[in-house]
């Protein structure tokens, strides 16, 4: 079995397990170099609901303070409320401590910069330089700050959400709505959001008690609990949340997951029918995504993976709507980041809208098939096994090497490789109108991946 | 005559001692070495609770987070008393039985310095065996690190003042000190004690005015205790007829005395007279360090109670005065602890039963004072490179081997009328000299006389 380091330092910010490489003196070191690399000011600080969360926090603070910044802590909050706060403050930057999907042992720092995006990868070079360097911008006594307390987090959040819905709509139809916030950070403030919107709730797992009761992705085969609440409660919709509430999958009004990667199909089909525009997902998203805008005559950009990628493409090119197919819902007239309180707002508006149910809105999309594959290959061949994959592939159809190797055939299939920059192993999506040939396509690279290994 | 020639890169701006590690925070004392100390120090307290208060200092905050990130991370539980005097961050330490605490004072350092002083499970400070523990913890680098799931977690308390106070009124005649009603005027400096000298002054009827009682942690002078700092209640406390003068520490261990006739006292005296009432009413065994006054001797002996000397440190002052079974210790910086109550130095202690004398004796503090012994002494240091200390302090030796010296921290030589104590600074490139007599040129020349043996060979 190849070994899964815990402790992961890159452009997505650190990651580890607490207890192991994750220590409070790393944590305090990035702390420092992030308010040296920002420069001293204000900077929010917010968490999930991790039970080494306080831990974490502590060491943040230890290490703005010392290079001159004001933490601003929100306490435990929803990651798309930090970044919102921070753009619409005068905050300077943010420290997100969340691992999101990632098991209950570990937690992250992810670092966000002054127009609440969080760092691209050159701005994050730029800090892992600082840090390597050790060159902080230690203060004196004379410029010390203090931790400021902020208890609303979701304040500029939710005014903007509520700015952009069809608030009164959704209201007059007093929707029942079950949600699961996975015990993370939704647990304290999703009913809030949804009742704000008229809607009767009832939550599953939404004690922020930072024991996940269940793998804090939002895919099917984790959130059972909350289909047979949806079906109990004879519940109109059901939202289900990862822990640090970025991500969102619904659940139809018969207790049935439609999916992770329908969240996005929904959104794009609710935001271009009412303002055209291009849309910019990740090159893993699924098809249907393209197939939507074509009915509206609007471009798809497609990006490398990585939600600052997607939202940079957003900004470049004027989306209107972006994502990611794992249920990252991102609308740039509230901010370019993954929210799933606008996904679900979005979701009970075309409800309220065109009175239909879930699963009628769903059956009028069109149907593609999504197989994932994981193939152990140990980190030092995966660079010459995805050249080898390149050179044989050229003519296969087309052809995009922006982030691994993504072909697309005529038909629509298509079959995305690429190495993951968390385990050792190559991720393999593969998607198709047609189940049979969807399965066929992941089995055959899945063999010609492990021939290679 | 004292040389100085003290070059800054030879100040030692992070010192480590028994009891705690100290520096200037932007340059040494760093958060990533705060969290190490935190989590050396939850390693040796085996994870257990742990209580941590702080002065007023603004980089208070820094610290706070740092002490708390390395104790979570221990497991240790945290029970936070915010901005709290040392004193009674040591108090509640017992009074909760925990397994220790942390006080971020740098006590009567200047602005610039921070502090962490580890605390045992007596509330007192460690003693130099524990102290080498945490330090061999700390050089190791083997923390505990306990998984996401056994980490600590933080209580805030807030309701610990009225204990404090209710046990040290329960330890005073506060019906006589009320009696009196007391005009007082109290210079925290800003620290610690600022806002509690309030419920104090209230708890014993005493009509408070306050200087520099804001916890801001912008000291408007050095926070030592000493007649240099002093000058703000020297000059109001005549026209405002306040009966006596207190100057606090920022972290509230220590206290000098302004006198109802506008005299700031050296701080040498408060340990005295404190000694002077308490022995009045408790006799037994006196502790204090081997360079305080010979007032402390004279004192005890009039009492008929034994006074045994510590070397320098408060801590081996604290530990020395438990092993012998002491009723008292205290030092001349101005310090006081009294076992009975809690094994800490407290100025909180200190004030109230120099207010409990004046109210039972019916005297001026002025008074009071010069019924004391009066000796004259002579505070000198001679800059003295760490290489050359070994052969200083033996020529020194040499020099008043005679005299039979006490040897057990550096050279002190004892007359009928005074004293003089050679000893290495522990924490500077220096050598100091104090002597004291009931001559003043006496204490001088035998001063002067060490000075010289030190200065022919640096």
């Amino acid at each position: 079995m190849p070994r899964r380091s815990s402790l992961k330092v890159g452009i997505s910010g650190v990651r580890g397990i607490v207890g192991e490489l994750l220590t409070p003196q790393l944590v305090t070191t990035f702390a420092e170099a992030f308010g040296t690399f920002v420069g001293p000011g204000p900077v929010v600080v917010g968490r999930d609901t991790r039970l080494s969360g306080e831990m974490m926090k502590n060491a943040v603070f230890a290490g703005l303070l010392a290079v001159g910044c004001r933490p601003i802590d929100v306490g435990i909050s929803p990651v798309p409320s930090i970044l919102i706060k921070t753009n619409r403050t005068d905050a300077i930057g943010a420290i997100a401590i969340t691992a999101s999907h990632n098991p209950v042992q570990w937690n992250a720092l992810k670092f966000v910069g002054r127009n609440g995006l969080f760092l691209n990868r050159y701005e994050a070079q730029e800090l892992l330089d600082i840090y390597h360097q050790s060159e902080f911008s230690l203060v004196e006594t004379d410029a010390y700050k203090w931790v400021d307390r902020d208890d609303d987090p979701t304040r500029e959040h939710f005014s903007a959400l509520l700015e952009y819905l069809d608030v009164d709509a959704i209201r007059e139809r007093n929707f029942k709505v079950v949600y699961d916030s996975c015990n993370g950070a939704g647990s304290l403030f999703t009913s809030g959001f949804l009742e704000m919107l008229g809607c009767q709730t009832e939550g599953v797992n939404n004690v922020p008690d930072g024991l996940f009761p269940r793998n804090p992705e939002p895919k099917a085969e984790n959130i059972s609990e909350l289909c047979e609440a949806v079906k109990a409660e004879k519940a109109d919709v059901g939202f289900a949340q990862d822990a640090d509430a970025d991500r969102l999958a619904i659940v139809d009004e018969k207790g049935r997951p439609i999916g992770e990667e329908l969240s996005i199909a929904l959104a794009v089909k609710h935001v271009l029918s009412r303002n055209r525009g291009p849309v910019a997902v990740n090159l893993s998203t699924t098809a249907i995504v393209d197939h939507i805008a074509a009915e509206f005559d609007c471009p798809v950009i497609r990006t490398r993976i990585g939600e600052v990628n997607v939202a940079e493409a957003m900004i470049t090119n004027c989306a209107v709507i972006g994502g990611e197919g794992n249920g990252g819902v991102m609308v740039p007239a509230v901010h370019p980041c993954r929210d799933s309180f606008i996904g679900m707002g979005i979701v009970l508006q075309c409800l309220a809208e065109q009175g239909k149910t879930v699963s009628e809105l769903v059956a009028e999309l069109p149907r593609y098939v999504m197989v994932k594959k994981t193939v152990e290959c140990s980190t030092e061949i995966a660079h010459s096994i995805m050249t080898v994959l390149r050179k044989r592939h050229t003519d296969a159809g087309q052809v995009d090497t922006t982030d691994g190797l993504k072909i697309t055939y005529p038909d629509r299939s298509w079959v995305h490789i690429r190495p993951s920059n968390t385990e050792a192993v190559m991720r393999l999506t593969v998607e198709s109108p047609s189940p049979e040939k969807a399965r066929e396509l992941a089995d055959q690279f899945a063999q010609e991946i492990s021939s290679l290994c | 005559m004292g040389e100085m020639q003290m070059n800054d890169r030879d100040l030692r701006l992070l010192r480590f001692g028994a009891s705690g590690v100290r520096g200037i925070v932007g340059q040494t004392l760093t958060p990533e070495l705060i969290t190490d100390f935190a989590c050396a120090f939850g390693t040796y307290v085996q994870s257990g609770p742990v209580v941590v208060g702080r002065d007023t200092r603004k980089s208070g905050e820094m610290v706070k987070s740092s002490v708390f990130a390395g104790l979570l991370s221990t497991g240790c539980q945290v029970v936070e008393l915010g901005v709290c005097p040392t004193p009674i961050i040591q108090f509640m330490v017992r009074e909760l039985c925990v397994s220790g605490g942390i006080a971020i004072s740098a006590g009567h350092n200047d602005a610039r310095w921070n502090a962490l002083g580890f605390i045992n499970s007596q509330g007192t400070h460690l003693d130099r065996y524990q102290g080498e523990e945490v330090l061999d913890i700390y050089h190791s680098g083997e923390f505990v690190k306990k998984p996401w799931n056994s980490l600590g977690k933080i209580e805030r308390r807030d309701d610990y003042l009225p204990t404090y106070l209710d046990r040290l009124c329960g330890f005073l005649d506060v019906g006589a000190i009320r009696g009196a009603a007391f005009k007082v005027i109290m210079d925290p400096c800003n620290g610690a004690a600022a806002g509690i000298v309030d419920l104090f002054c209230e708890r014993l009827g005493c009509q408070l005015i306050p200087i520099n009682n804001e916890p801001t942690g912008r000291f408007p002078h050095d926070p030592e205790p000493r007649p240099g700092n002093a000058g703000q209640i020297a000059s109001i406390i005549k026209p405002v007829r306040a009966n006596v003068g207190f100057l606090l520490s920022s972290g509230a261990a220590r206290v000098s005395l302004v006198t109802d006739t506008g005299e700031a006292v050296s701080e040498e005296y408060t340990f005295p007279l404190v000694l002077q009432h308490f022995l009045g009413r408790k006799k037994g065994p006196v502790v204090t360090n081997l360079s305080t006054t010979k007032m402390v001797d004279d004192i005890a002996q009039r009492h008929n109670c034994p006074l045994i000397k510590s070397e320098v440190g408060q801590s081996h002052t604290l530990h020395t005065m438990l092993t012998e079974d002491a009723v008292i210790a205290g030092e001349g910086c101005g310090t006081v602890a009294v076992p009975e109550f809690h094994p800490g130095f407290d100025a909180f202690l200190s004030m109230g039963l120099i207010l409990e004398m004046m109210a039972l004796r019916q005297k001026r503090i002025s008074e009071l004072l010069d019924e004391l012994p009066r000796y004259n002494i002579v505070k000198e240091k001679v800059y003295c490179p760490p290489d050359k200390v070994h052969n200083v302090m033996h020529e020194v030796r040499q020099e008043y081997r005679l005299k039979k010296p006490e040897l057990s921290d550096g050279v002190r030589a004892d007359w009928d009328d005074g004293w003089l104590h050679v000893r290495a600074s522990t924490t500077e490139p220096l050598v100091r000299v104090i002597a004291e007599s009931n001559n003043e040129e006496t204490a001088r020349e035998r001063a002067d006389r060490a000075i010289s043996i030190i200065s022919r060979l640096i």
